[in-house]
C-alpha cells in the first residue's frame, strides 16, 4: 500500500488518544500497555547534532539552567549540554533555536537510577583566528551559517569575510586600524587598548 | 468617572498626610502617604459606605533603601461597589519607613485582614508594626535567628543561617484539650499545622502555624531571573492555579510597559483560565464528596475532570498543567481553527456531565447533611478578614475580579457571579458547581467571538523603577501580583498574594463551635490542595499522652460521622 501524505494540521486532527481508540474512557492498564502522548505534547528536549550550530541561543533562553554552554578554549571545543533532569519543559529553547535543531520530543518516561544518563552533549569545533592562531568564540558551523544567511552586500560592506576569521582581540585591532585610516581616531591606534576585550559571552 | 468624587473626599479627609498621588493605570491609584494615619486611611477605605464590598487585599513590604533610602510598606485596598454603578479601582497607600527604625502604626489593630500581612513584613523585612495584636512568627521557621531578614536586599538569596529553636504556639484556653492537625495533612496544599482546642467534641479555639514549605520564590524572581523568565516560576507557585499566577504577573508587567495585548491573546488567556477553573472546581468537588464518605461522587467528578478537561488542556497547550503559554505581551502559541470545534464539542459533553454531577451531589442526603450549616462564615467576618473567591461568595459577598475589574476578555462575555448567603460548606460547594456551568458558558462565548489577528505584541526594554498591579480571579479567589521593575530587565520587587493567604486566616473563625470530625471538611471547604496526608495527633492536655491518628483513621472519623446520619 502506498503511503498517503497528510498535512501537519490533518495529522493533529486525526490523532486519537489510545484510551479512546479501544473505547475505554480514562482508565487503561498503562504501565502494562504502552501509551502515547498527543502530538502537541511537550516532552523531553532533544538536540539534533546534525543541525545544531552551537550558537547558544537556547542557553540564553533557558530559565531553569537545564541548558549550558561549556567552553574548552585550549582544545577549541564548545559544547552545548542539555540536562533534561533540570528541564521544566517550557519550550523556550525550541522557540529560540535558529536552525530547528532543538525539539521537544513526545518522550516522557524518563525514570532512571542515574540522572546523568539523560544528559545530551553536542560538541562543536571552534574556528581558528587567521592572524594569531588562537581559537575564536565562533563554532565552525556558526560561521558557515552566518555566510549562508547574510546577504552578500552586507558581508562585503562590513568586510565580514575577513573579520569573521579573526579572534576577538585581533578583530578589535583591525577595526581600530581601519577607523584610524579613515581619520576617525586620532593618535597611534596600536597604543589604544582594545575597548571591549572583556565583554560578551563568558 | 464617579470614583473621582470618592477620591476627592478621601484626599480632603487626609490632606495633611498625602504627599503624592500617582495613577499607575487608570484604575490603580498610588498615594504616597505619611505612616501616622495609615490605619485610619485603610479603615476608611475598607468600610467606605458607597464602595461596600471593598476589602484589604495585601500589604506590600519592600526594601527600597537603594531607591529612596527608606523602606516602604504599602497596604492595597480593592475598592468595590457592590451595586455595580461605579467603576472599581485599587488604592495603594505607600508609606516610607525609616531605614534604621522601620516602625509603623499597625493597620491590623483596626482590620483583621492585615494580621498576616504585617506579621509577614515583620518576619521578612524586620518592620515593626506598633500595637499589632498578635506578633508571633508567621513565615520564618521556629529556628530562624532573630534580626536576620531574608527579603532585605543585603541578604543573599541562598543564605540560610541557623538559630535557636523557639516556641511559637498560642496558649490553649483553660479546660481544653489540644487536637493538632498537621503539619502534614490531607486538607492542605502545603504542610500546615492547625491546633484545635477542644472541649469534648466541640472546637473552642484554633491556632494556625504554617509556611513550612516557604520556597523564597519572590527572592529568586528578584535576584536571578529576567522578566520573561519569571513566568515559569510564577506558574509553579501553585500546581492548580499556575496559569492564573502567570497571567496576573503578565498583566502587571504589561501595565508597567503600557501595552494593550492583542484581542486574540486576551481571548486565549480567558479560555485557558476558565479551563483551569473547571478542572480545579471539579477536583475540589470530588475531594469534598470523598471527605463526607460519598465516593461515587468523588470518582465521577474526577472522571469528568480528566476526560474532557485535562485532556483538552493537554491538546491546547502541550501539557495537562503548567501550560507555559504566557509571555509579556501576549501568548506563545495560537489556537488553530479546527480547535474551535473540538473545544465546543468537549464543552457540550462536559456540560451534560457536570449537570449530572450536580444532580447526584444535591440529591445525596449524606452530603447535604454533612455540609449544611457546618463551618458557617458570616458576611461580616468574611469582610473583616478580606476573604476572597468562592469562600467569600458563599458568604454573600458579591465580589469577582473578572467582572469587577474587567480583566482580559471577560468584558466581552456575559456571565453571572453566583452568590449564596448561607456561608456554610454546602454553599461553598454549590457556588463552585454553579461557577463550572458559568465557565463552560464563558468558554463557549469566547470561542465564538474570538477575533483574528496577532497573539503577541513585542515589548523591548522595561522602564526601570516603575510599579503596577496585576490580578485575576483564580479558582480560590483573587490572585494579585505587584511588580516594581529594576534595571537590566530584572525585577526589583515582586510580591505575590495568593487567595488562600486571605482565606486561611479566616479558617480558625469557621472552625469555632463545630466538631472535630467536621474539621477536615471545613478546612477543605476553602479549597487548599489535597496533597500530603500524614497524621493527626490528639494530645490529652492533662496527662500529656499523645495519640497519633494516621490518614486512614482520620478520614474514617470523618466518614463515620456521615454513617451516623
Amino acid at each position: 500500500m502506498e503511503d498517503v501524505k497528510i498535512s501537519y494540521t490533518e495529522s493533529l486532527i486525526s490523532w486519537k488518544r489510545p484510551d479512546l481508540r479501544v473505547g475505554v474512557p480514562v482508565t487503561v492498564k498503562y504501565p502494562l500497555v504502552p501509551t502515547e502522548k498527543p502530538p502537541e505534547y511537550r516532552g523531553k528536549p532533544h538536540i539534533d547534532p546534525n543541525v545544531c550550530i552551537g550558537c547558544g541561543a537556547c542557553v540564553r533562553a533557558c530559565p531553569a539552567d537545564a541548558l549550558t554552554a561549556e567552553w574548552d578554549l585550549e582544545n577549541g571545543l564548545k559544547s552545548i549540554v542539555s540536562n533534561p533532569a533540570r528541564c521544566i519543559r517550557c519550550g523556550r529553547c525550541e522557540e529560540a533555536c535558529p536552525t530547528g535543531a532543538m525539539k521537544l520530543t513526545l518522550e516522557f518516561e524518563l525514570a532512571t537510577p542515574n540522572k546523568e544518563d539523560l544528559v545530551e552533549v553536542v560538541e562543536h569545533h571552534l574556528t581558528k583566528c587567521k592572524k594569531c592562531g588562537d581559537y575564536t568564540e565562533f563554532t565552525e558551523r556558526q560561521v558557515e551559517k552566518a555566510f549562508q544567511i547574510l546577504p552578500k552586500e552586507i558581508v562585503d560592506a562590513n568586510a565580514l569575510g575577513e573579520k569573521m576569521q579573526l579572534c576577538r582581540e585581533c578583530r578589535m585591532e583591525e577595526s581600530v586600524k581601519i577607523l584610524a585610516a579613515q581619520g576617525r581616531i586620532i593618535g597611534d591606534p596600536l597604543l589604544l587598548p582594545p575597548q571591549h576585550a572583556k565583554g560578551g559571552e563568558k | 468617572m464617579v470614583t473621582k468624587e470618592c477620591l476627592a473626599e478621601f484626599e480632603d479627609k487626609f490632606k495633611g498626610e498625602i504627599r503624592e498621588k500617582k495613577f499607575l493605570t487608570p484604575t490603580q491609584i498610588l498615594y504616597l502617604v505619611d505612616k501616622k494615619d495609615l490605619p485610619d486611611m485603610a479603615y476608611y477605605l475598607q468600610y467606605h459606605p458607597e464602595f461596600d464590598e471593598s476589602y484589604y487585599v495585601m500589604g506590600i513590604g519592600s526594601d527600597e533603601r537603594q531607591l529612596a533610602g527608606k523602606f516602604a510598606y504599602a497596604p492595597v485596598i480593592n475598592m468595590l461597589d457592590g451595586s455595580g454603578k461605579r467603576e472599581n479601582f485599587y488604592v495603594i497607600l505607600k508609606a516610607r519607613l525609616d531605614k534604621d527604625n522601620p516602625e509603623f502604626p499597625s493597620v491590623a489593630q483596626k482590620l483583621p485582614a492585615a494580621l498576616w500581612a504585617e506579621r509577614e513584613v515583620r518576619d521578612l523585612l524586620g518592620f515593626k508594626p506598633l500595637d499589632h495584636p498578635d506578633l508571633r512568627r508567621l513565615i520564618t521557621p521556629e529556628d530562624w535567628p532573630e534580626g536576620v531578614y531574608p527579603l532585605r536586599k543585603d541578604h543573599a538569596y541562598n543564605a540560610s543561617p541557623a538559630g535557636e529553636l523557639q516556641d511559637g504556639y498560642k496558649k490553649a484556653p483553660e479546660d481544653t484539650s489540644t487536637v493538632p492537625i498537621g503539619p502534614y495533612h490531607m486538607a492542605l496544599d502545603e504542610p500546615a499545622h492547625f491546633r484545635l482546642f477542644v472541649k469534648g467534641e466541640e472546637i473552642v479555639d484554633v491556632d494556625y502555624r504554617g509556611f513550612y514549605s516557604h520556597r523564597g520564590i519572590e527572592k529568586i524572581g528578584e535576584g536571578r531571573l529576567t522578566y520573561n523568565q519569571i513566568f515559569y516560576i510564577a506558574e509553579r507557585i501553585c500546581g492548580i492555579c499556575g496559569f492564573q499566577h502567570s497571567s496576573a504577573y503578565a498583566m502587571a508587567v504589561e501595565n508597567i510597559a503600557g501595552v494593550e495585548i492583542p484581542a486574540r491573546a486576551q481571548y486565549i488567556r480567558t479560555i485557558l483560565l476558565e479551563i483551569e477553573r473547571i478542572h480545579s472546581h471539579l477536583l475540589w468537588a470530588g475531594v469534598a464528596c470523598h471527605l463526607v464518605g460519598f465516593d461515587t461522587g468523588f470518582m465521577y467528578a474526577w472522571r469528568i475532570r480528566e476526560e474532557p478537561v485535562m485532556w483538552l488542556a493537554e491538546r491546547l497547550t502541550g501539557n495537562r498543567k503548567t501550560y507555559g503559554m504566557n509571555i509579556v505581551g501576549g501568548v506563545r502559541r495560537d489556537f488553530l481553527d479546527y480547535r474551535k470545534t473540538e473545544i465546543l464539542d468537549k464543552m457540550k459533553q462536559l456540560k451534560k456531565d457536570v449537570e449530572k454531577l450536580y444532580n447526584i451531589a444535591v440529591s445525596s442526603d449524606i452530603l447535604i447533611k454533612r455540609a449544611k450549616d457546618v463551618g458557617v462564615l458570616p458576611y461580616k467576618v468574611a469582610k473583616d478578614y478580606g476573604v476572597v473567591g468562592p469562600t467569600a461568595r458563599a458568604s454573600g459577598r458579591n465580589i469577582d475580579v473578572r467582572r469587577d475589574h474587567k480583566v482580559f476578555a471577560y468584558k466581552d462575555v456575559d456571565f453571572d457571579v453566583p452568590v449564596y448567603k448561607d456561608g456554610d460548606v454546602l454553599a461553598r460547594l454549590l457556588v463552585r458547581l454553579d461557577e463550572v456551568l458559568q465557565s463552560i458558558s464563558i468558554i463557549e462565548q469566547a470561542v465564538d467571538q474570538m477575533p483574528e489577528g496577532d497573539i503577541f505584541t513585542p515589548i523591548g526594554k522595561l522602564p526601570p523603577y516603575q510599579e503596577a498591579l496585576g490580578y485575576t480571579e483564580a479558582h480560590r479567589g483573587e490572585v494579585i501580583h505587584y511588580v516594581l521593575t529594576g534595571t537590566n530587565n530584572k525585577v526589583y520587587r515582586w510580591k505575590v498574594r495568593a487567595p488562600t493567604y486571605n482565606n486561611l486566616a479566616a479558617v480558625p473563625e469557621m472552625l469555632k463551635g463545630y466538631r472535630v470530625a467536621d474539621a477536615p471538611l471545613i478546612i477543605a471547604s476553602i479549597d487548599p490542595c489535597y496533597a500530603c496526608t500524614e497524621r493527626v495527633q490528639i494530645v490529652d492536655v492533662k496527662t500529656g499522652k499523645v495519640k497519633a491518628l494516621n490518614e486512614a483513621e482520620f478520614n474514617d472519623l470523618s466518614i463515620k460521622a456521615s454513617e451516623e446520619l
